[in-house]
């Protein structure tokens, strides 16, 4: 028996567990699957689901780190150094350190608001930088990470990935159908993890990270 | 370790300031008054119904270490990412269509959440780890614009 994985949202088949609520008994082959069935979380179609890989043994712990190692193989980009701070306040506000909280975040509004702007930019733009993301950075830092057993990059790099996915299916819709994808209902991205969702209401838990929708905030038209 | 009281979860139930021996939780602001909580004493954690008070540590696990390979892996993704915000923004910024703008604003919010996680993950997830004070010290150690904020940095690092 098989397990089958969507590569949007992370929803699961197992072929010997079936969906019950589908009337899909268990023990049904994935290839015995209706054609037109799609995934019960984020409608992604059959085709597009992957086979699950066999998980490889169990990594060495990865040990911390003595003080002053050296910190960066490169330099930050300023715009790099905006999103580790805003990040860092974060960090600080879950320890109760407002004051350093508030120092961080002054620090990411001061280098977000410098330097290189570009002067027009598009979706096709957007969209070529989270294709070669998928194409090509995602694999070689999943190579990478993996057998390194850091586990808790191997966790950024998997809802990352599924984010990005859906970033990319957004932007395809959008080529698609222009403002009317957008136009009578709601966009909401989840504060936790950045996936994107179109709908309504916003789905009760983000299908990515599992955090509870008071976490998933909706995006204003302005 | 000290209690802190997550405001979000409290019922006002009240039960801290009726098992504290220190009257700690006897304040208006709605914390803890550190200076009087007793390291490790837990009481009103344990009496809380709500479990809205916890104890934060004094001190926090060394940062995890994290190899060459990793951090180049991470830092490739950290580039675009940043570099997709960037483009999402100027779209905001830019364009003169509202659907337009509120769908680059979605991406441009998702992007720096991803951004920030993965810079999180290459070896600065604890503010007070010494990743963190040695890139803020590089900032003191390199030219910086004359509207560089020293002063931000420099109260950082005093105070982490």
């Amino acid at each position: 028996m098989k397990k089958y994985i969507c590569p949007i949202c992370g929803f699961t088949y197992n072929e010997s567990v079936g969906i019950e609520e589908e009337k899909i008994k268990k023990g049904t082959k994935w290839k015995d699957m209706p054609s037109d069935w799609v995934c019960p979380l984020c409608s992604t179609k059959r085709v597009d689901f992957l086979e699950e890989a066999i998980d490889v043994a169990l990594n060495e712990k990865v040990p911390f780190s003595e003080e002053g190692e050296a910190s960066t193989l490169r330099k930050l980009s300023i715009k790099e150094m905006s999103a580790l701070c805003s990040n860092l306040s974060k960090g600080c506000e879950k320890q109760y350190r407002n004051e350093e909280a508030d120092l961080f975040k002054q620090l990411s509004e001061y280098f977000k608001n410098k330097g290189d702007f570009t002067k027009d930019a598009s979706f096709k733009d957007l969209s070529n930088l989270i294709q070669k993301d998928l194409d090509t950075n995602y694999k070689n830092a999943k190579n990478v990470i993996t057998k390194s057993g850091d586990r808790g990059a191997l966790r950024a790099l998997v809802w990352g990935e599924k984010a990005t996915n859906i970033l990319s299916s957004v932007i395809k819709r959008y080529d698609k159908k222009k403002n009317e994808l957008l136009e009578n209902t709601n966009i909401y991205v989840c504060e936790i993890c950045g996936f994107v969702y179109i709908g309504d209401e916003a789905p009760k838990i983000c299908p990515v990270c599992k955090v509870p929708n008071m976490k998933i905030v909706q995006v204003k038209r302005r | 370790m000290h209690a802190v009281r997550n405001i979000r979860l409290c019922t006002k139930d009240c039960l801290c300031l009726y098992v504290c021996p220190t009257g700690a939780t006897d304040t208006e602001s709605g914390q803890i008054d550190a200076t009087k909580c007793l390291s490790g004493c837990r009481a009103c954690v344990d009496a809380c119904p709500s479990h809205a008070i916890f104890l934060i540590p004094d001190e926090y696990p060394l940062q995890q270490k994290k190899t060459n390979d990793v951090k180049k892996a991470l830092l490739t993704l950290s580039e675009s990412k940043t570099r997709q915000e960037q483009l999402a923004l100027t779209i905001t910024k830019t364009s003169d269509d509202p659907i337009v703008r509120q769908l680059a604003q979605a991406l441009s919010i998702s992007n720096r959440l991803l951004a920030e996680d993965v810079l999180r993950e290459a070896g600065y997830m604890l503010p007070q780890s010494q990743n963190v004070k040695d890139f803020l010290q590089s900032l003191l150690d390199t030219p910086q614009p004359e509207d560089f904020p020293i002063k931000t940095v420099e109260k950082l690092l005093s105070i982490l």
